[in-house]
Formats: C-alpha cells, structure tokens, sequence
C-alpha cells in the first residue's frame, strides 16, 4: 500500500491567523479587478497548481490543465480527499518532417492529492473540464455544515 | 506517492509595463514547430476560449492577446491560491516567408493551435531530373 503524503495547505496553523486574516482583506481590496489571488508561499511546485474557494455549501476547487483531454483526467473522492490524476500528451514532438524551434509546454503524467477541510457528499461532487480547466464543485457533507438549533421554551 | 512527478507546475510568468489594463498579464508557454509546409505554434491558454482571443498579423508581427472567459463568483471566498488569474499576451517576429491570408487559428481545451503557411515560393519543391 503506496504511502499518501497529503496535501493541506489549507489546514494548519499558519492559516486562519489574524495575519493571514490581514493579508487576505488586503488582497481582496487588491483584487477586487479581475479576480486575482496571490499565490500562497506555501506552494510547493507540484502540478498542477489549484485555487480553493469555499461557498456556503461547497468548496470550488479549480486547476488549470490546458491541452489535456476529459479521458486523460481521473478525479475520485474518499472521505474528505480528492485526488486529480492524469497525463499531458503531445503528439506531434516525434512526427516525422517536423522540427521543433521553440519548447516550453511540458508533457507527462501527474497525481495530487488534497485533504479539504470537510467531508465531502461524494455522490454530489461535479467536475467540469472548460477551456483547460477543471473546476470540481465539491459539496460539504450535511453532517459537516452548520445547522440552526431551534431553542425551545420550556 | 501521493503526488508525482513527470510535470513542474512552474509560475506564470508576468510581463511588466506592457499594457493598460488592469490585473497581471501573463506570457503563455507555446510549443513553435516547422513543417515543410509552414509554422505551427501551440499556445497554452488556460481559461480561454474562442471568444475572448485575439490574434493579430501585422507586418510581420504576430500578436496574441487573451482574456479568461470566465472569472470566479465574487461571492467565492478563496481559502488558497497557487496560481493567478489575468490577461495573456505574446508576440512573434514573423518571417517574410509566410502567406498571412492563409493564417488560421483554433482553439481547443484552452490551448490556441496557430498555422502560419509558407508561401508558395518559400516551399520546398521537387525539382524533376530529366534524362538527358
């Protein structure tokens, strides 16, 4: 059994604190044109690189993966942890009669896994593939969210 | 092994004082390639579509400029970003070898395939030997 090391940047100490807090009141004034986030010190290279957003009932998380075709991406869900894999392919690098001047896409086959802060309704996760980017609506478990607790008079 | 391996996800890399819209602009990673026939340039444009693209051939320069289709909800609250959102653009000195009126452009799975085709007198030809 393969040894998972996962990913959360998410979870932890350094976020939530009142800096971080700081920091992203400052981007959203920041980035109130376009849309823009700053990207996060702790990033460690690994492809491909997200955005996490979280809604009431969901988390948004978004990658960007141009060039690659829906049968070369796998998505699967366990728990609270969701796994992108996949593989870019380029066909035309060993065609015979072509000759390449410039290379700077990459190709080959990648695996990230992420732990999201909570658990996941699996049967109602979507993801779609538009433009080069999967965005997968992952909704919270309902024993995960919030629920009003009506106080009842005695 | 949760995560692997064969691809970087490498930081877009921003082109500073070119522009005059707001929000960071992006140089997109392209793949150039030649055929006997003409240039094939790939143009990874994540966010792109057919719509918001515009490539442009003048006097030997050719332009692309692009714009994400689509941007998150204001109402999403990010919790973390790897990557930014903006603007793409690049530029390509173009050879007085090509036929711009035979230029064509597609875009596909947020990758732009450009064909730029030789022009007939920059083709490689075949000369026939006669028997003499």
């Amino acid at each position: 059994m393969a040894q998972f090391s996962l990913y959360r940047p998410w979870a932890g100490a350094s976020w939530g604190g009142p800096l971080d807090q700081l920091r992203q009141e400052m981007d959203a004034v920041l980035n109130r044109f376009g849309g823009e986030t700053t990207p996060s010190s702790s990033w460690r290279g690994v492809f491909p690189a997200v955005n996490l957003y979280e809604v009431a009932d969901a988390y948004v998380l978004m990658a960007e993966l141009p060039g690659i075709d829906n049968e070369d991406i796998q998505v699967s869900l366990e728990r609270s942890t969701v796994t992108i894999e996949g593989e870019r392919k380029i066909d035309y690098a060993n065609q015979e009669g072509v000759s390449l001047h410039r290379r700077e896409r990459q190709v080959g086959s990648f695996r990230r896994a992420f732990e999201l802060p909570a658990l996941i309704d699996a049967d109602k996760v979507e993801a779609v593939h538009q433009n080069g980017v999967l965005m997968l609506r992952l909704p919270k478990s309902p024993q995960d969210q919030p629920r009003q607790i009506s106080v009842q008079a005695s | 092994m949760a995560e692997t391996n064969a691809l970087q996800a490498r930081e877009k890399q921003e082109l500073q004082g070119e522009t005059t819209r707001p929000g960071p602009v992006f140089r997109p990673e392209v793949d150039i390639l030649e055929r006997e026939d003409g240039y094939v340039i790939y143009a990874d444009l994540p966010g792109v579509d057919d719509k918001s693209i515009d490539v442009r051939l003048d006097q030997g320069a050719l332009t692309l400029d692009a714009q994400l289709a689509t941007l998150p909800e204001t109402s999403w609250n990010p919790l973390h970003a790897e990557y930014r959102l903006g603007s793409y653009h690049r530029e390509f000195r173009i050879s007085e070898g090509i036929d711009a009126s035979g230029v064509s452009a597609r875009m596909h799975n947020g990758v732009l395939e450009l064909h730029l085709p030789k022009s007939a007198q920059h083709r490689p030809r075949a000369i026939p030997v006669q028997a003499g």
